[in-house]
C-alpha cells in the first residue's frame, strides 16, 4: 500500500491541487464573488479536493466526498467567522468539484439515449455522493458558532488557567 | 434654524453651558465624551446641549441651555425633537436629570419625558455653593426618561426589510439568511411583532406594532441568477443596521446601490468559465489535452450563455442549446486531424461545468439541512432539470451526428 501512496503523492496530485485551486477561483468569478475572497475560495477548494483524493485511494467515492465536504465546510465556517461574510461564498465554489455533476449528467444522458440500466448505476452513484455531501454539511453546520471564534477559546483557556492558579494557591 | 454637532474646541461654548450648570468642573466631567450640539438661528447660537452616551443603548441629556432672551420661542423643544430623532438609531432610552423645579419638569413632560428615578442630595453633595431656582434650594436630582422609538412607520420598515430579502433571495442566498435579515431589520426599527415565511421564490411577511392593524405583504421572487457579491454586501448592511450604525434612509439608499452592483466584465466571465471547465475537466478524469480543449469549449459556451442572459431567454433554451453547442464543438475538435488521445466524454464532462447549477445544488442541500424542505426540493428540481436539459442538448446533437454517418463515438 505504501507504494501506491508514494505513487500517488507525486506530480499528478500536485497538479490536481493546483487545478482545483484555479477551477474554484474560476467558479467564484462566475458567481460574482467579491475579489477579496478569491484566494480564500481557491484555498478552500484545493484543500477539499486534496482530502477527497487521499480518501478516495482507500474508500469509495461517496465516503471520500463525505470527508472532502467535511474539510470544505470546516474551512468555510472558519473563514466566514474570520472575514464576516456569508458562508455560501466559500461553500459553493469549494464543494463544486465533488458535486456529482458528471454523474447526474451521465444519468440524464443515458436516460435520454434510452440506456436505462447504465442510467440506474450512474444515478445511484450520484445520489450516494449527494447524500454524503448533505451529511458532511449537516455535521459541520450543527457545531455551535462560538467554536469558530478565537475569542471563545482564548477565554476558555484563560479561565482554565486562572482556575489552575487558584487551585495551586489553595493547596499551598 | 439648523442644528450642528460640534466636535472641536468645545471649551469655546463654556459660557453658554454655564447657564444650565453653574459649576465648571461639573461640566468638564461630561464635556469631553459628550456630544455637543448647537442650534443656530439667524447666524446666532440660540440653544446648546450636551448628550452623553451610556451603556446598553441609553443616553443622557446632560445640559440644555437657552439664552435668557431667547426663551419661550420653542428652540429647546426643537432641539429635543432633533435629538430624539438623531439618537433613535443608536439608543432606546434618553434620560435627563434636573432639579426639583416645576417649570423645567413641565417642559420635559411636554416633550414626552416621564418620571424615572431620583438621586437624593445630588446638588448638595456635588456643588460647592447652594443653587436656587425660583427661590427654592435644589437638593435632589430628578431623572426623567423618554423612549426613543421615533415614529415607527411599520409599512416603511417592512417594505424595506422585504426589499432586502427580495434582493438576497434573487441573488442566491439561503432561506434562513433571508428570514434572519428581515427579522433583524424589523427588530432594529422597533417593529414589535414580525413573522416571515420564505419559499424559494416568494416571501411573506406579517408585522404588527402597537395598536396598528397587522401589515402583511407578499413578494414574488422569480428563480433567477446568482450574484454572491450582492449577498455579501446585503449581509454586511444588515449587520450594520442591527448594530444601529445607520438610519433607515441611509440604509435604503445603500440597498439601492447594492442592487445595481454590476456583474463581472464579460470577457472576464468567459475566461473564468473556460478556466473552470479546463480545471474541473482534468480533476474529473480528462487528460491534459482534453482539458485544454475543454477550456476552449467552456469559453465558447459561456459566450452563448451571456448572449442568452442579455435576451432573457428561458433556462430550458439556454441549457439545451448550450449542450448542443458544446457537443458540436467537441465533435469538430475530434475531427481535427493530427490530434490523438482525445475522447468526447472527457471534453464534455469539463465543458458542462459552467452550466452546472452549483449554487442551486448547494443551496438546495443547505435548505434541506435547515429543514426548509419545500424550498430545498424546489431548488433541487431546478438543479436536476438543468442536467436533463443539458443531456437533451447533447443527446440530440449526437444522434443527429450519428445519423449523418459519423458512427458511434461516445
Amino acid at each position: 500500500m505504501m507504494e501506491r501512496l508514494a505513487d500517488f503523492f507525486t506530480v499528478s496530485l500536485f497538479l490536481q491541487i493546483v487545478y482545483a485551486f484555479l477551477g474554484t477561483v474560476g467558479y467564484a468569478i462566475l458567481f460574482n464573488v467579491p475579489r477579496r475572497f478569491y484566494l480564500s475560495c481557491g484555498f478552500t477548494g484545493a484543500a477539499g479536493w486534496f482530502v477527497y483524493r487521499v480518501a478516495e485511494v482507500h474508500t469509495s467515492a461517496a465516503v471520500a466526498s463525505f470527508f472532502g465536504t467535511l474539510v470544505v465546510v470546516l474551512i468555510s465556517r472558519m473563514l466566514t467567522v474570520r472575514l464576516k461574510c456569508p458562508i455560501t461564498i466559500f461553500l459553493v465554489a469549494g464543494i463544486l468539484p465533488m458535486v456529482p455533476g458528471a454523474g447526474v449528467y451521465y444519468t440524464a444522458y443515458y436516460l435520454v439515449t434510452n440506456q436505462l440500466s447504465e442510467a440506474v448505476v450512474r444515478g445511484m452513484g450520484a445520489v450516494k455522493v449527494a447524500f454524503a455531501i448533505v451529511l458532511g454539511i449537516v455535521c459541520i453546520v450543527s457545531i455551535p458558532r462560538e467554536f469558530f471564534q478565537l475569542r471563545y477559546w482564548r477565554q476558555r483557556f484563560r479561565l482554565n488557567h486562572l482556575r489552575r492558579l487558584r487551585l495551586k494557591k489553595n493547596k499551598s | 434654524m439648523k442644528i450642528q454637532q460640534i466636535t472641536e474646541n468645545k471649551q469655546k461654548y463654556m459660557d453658554m453651558l454655564l447657564i444650565a450648570d453653574p459649576q465648571e468642573d461639573m461640566i468638564e466631567r461630561y464635556l469631553d465624551d459628550g456630544e455637543l450640539f448647537v442650534l443656530i438661528d439667524d447666524c446666532e447660537i440660540r440653544t446648546i446641549c450636551v448628550v452623553k452616551l451610556l451603556n446598553n443603548r441609553k443616553c443622557e441629556l446632560k445640559n440644555l441651555a437657552t439664552r435668557m432672551e431667547d426663551r419661550g420661542k420653542g428652540y429647546a423643544k426643537y432641539m429635543i425633537n432633533y435629538l430624539c430623532e438623531h439618537y433613535s438609531n443608536s439608543c432606546d432610552i434618553m434620560y435627563v436629570g434636573t432639579g426639583n423645579c416645576t417649570k423645567t419638569i413641565e417642559f420635559y413632560e411636554k416633550c414626552g419625558f416621564v418620571n424615572s428615578h431620583i438621586v437624593a442630595n445630588f446638588f448638595t453633595d456635588h456643588y460647592r455653593e447652594p443653587i436656587y431656582e425660583d427661590g427654592i434650594r435644589l437638593r435632589d436630582m430628578i431623572y426623567l426618561k423618554k423612549h426613543l422609538e421615533s415614529e415607527v412607520d411599520i409599512k416603511k420598515v417592512v417594505d424595506f426589510a422585504l426589499e432586502a430579502g427580495r434582493i438576497l433571495l434573487k441573488s442566491g442566498a439561503e432561506i434562513f439568511r433571508v428570514e434572519e435579515t428581515i427579522t433583524r431589520i424589523c427588530n432594529r426599527f422597533h417593529v414589535e411583532y414580525v413573522d416571515t415565511f420564505t419559499l424559494s421564490h416568494a416571501i411573506f411577511v406579517t408585522a404588527e406594532h402597537g395598536t396598528e392593524k397587522a401589515y402583511t405583504k407578499v413578494k414574488q421572487v422569480p428563480l433567477s441568477g446568482s450574484h454572491l457579491g450582492i449577498v455579501a454586501e446585503v449581509n454586511d448592511l444588515s449587520r450594520e443596521i442591527s448594530a444601529g450604525h445607520i438610519s433607515m434612509e441611509e440604509a435604503s439608499k445603500r440597498l439601492k446601490e447594492i442592487e445595481k452592483m454590476p456583474q463581472q466584465k464579460g470577457y472576464f466571465q468567459i475566461l473564468a468559465a473556460g478556466l473552470s471547465s479546463g480545471c474541473y475537466g482534468y480533476l474529473l478524469g480528462a487528460n491534459l489535452l482534453e482539458s485544454v480543449m475543454a477550456f476552449f469549449i467552456g469559453c465558447f459556451l459561456y459566450i452563448w450563455v451571456l448572449i442568452a442572459q442579455r435576451h432573457k431567454m428561458s433556462k430550458m433554451i439556454v441549457n439545451i442549446v448550450g449542450g448542443a453547442i458544446m457537443t458540436a464543438l467537441a465533435i469538430v475538435i475530434l475531427r481535427i486531424p493530427g490530434l490523438h488521445g482525445i475522447q468526447l466524454g472527457g471534453m464534455i464532462v469539463g465543458a458542462i461545468m459552467p452550466l452546472v447549477p452549483g449554487l442551486a445544488f448547494v443551496n438546495a442541500i443547505r435548505d434541506i439541512a435547515d429543514s426548509d424542505f419545500l424550498s430545498g426540493t424546489v431548488r433541487m428540481i431546478d438543479a436536476l432539470l438543468v442536467f436533463v436539459y443539458i443531456a437533451i442538448g447533447v443527446g440530440l446533437t449526437l444522434s443527429i451526428y450519428n445519423n449523418m454517418g459519423g458512427g458511434l463515438v461516445l
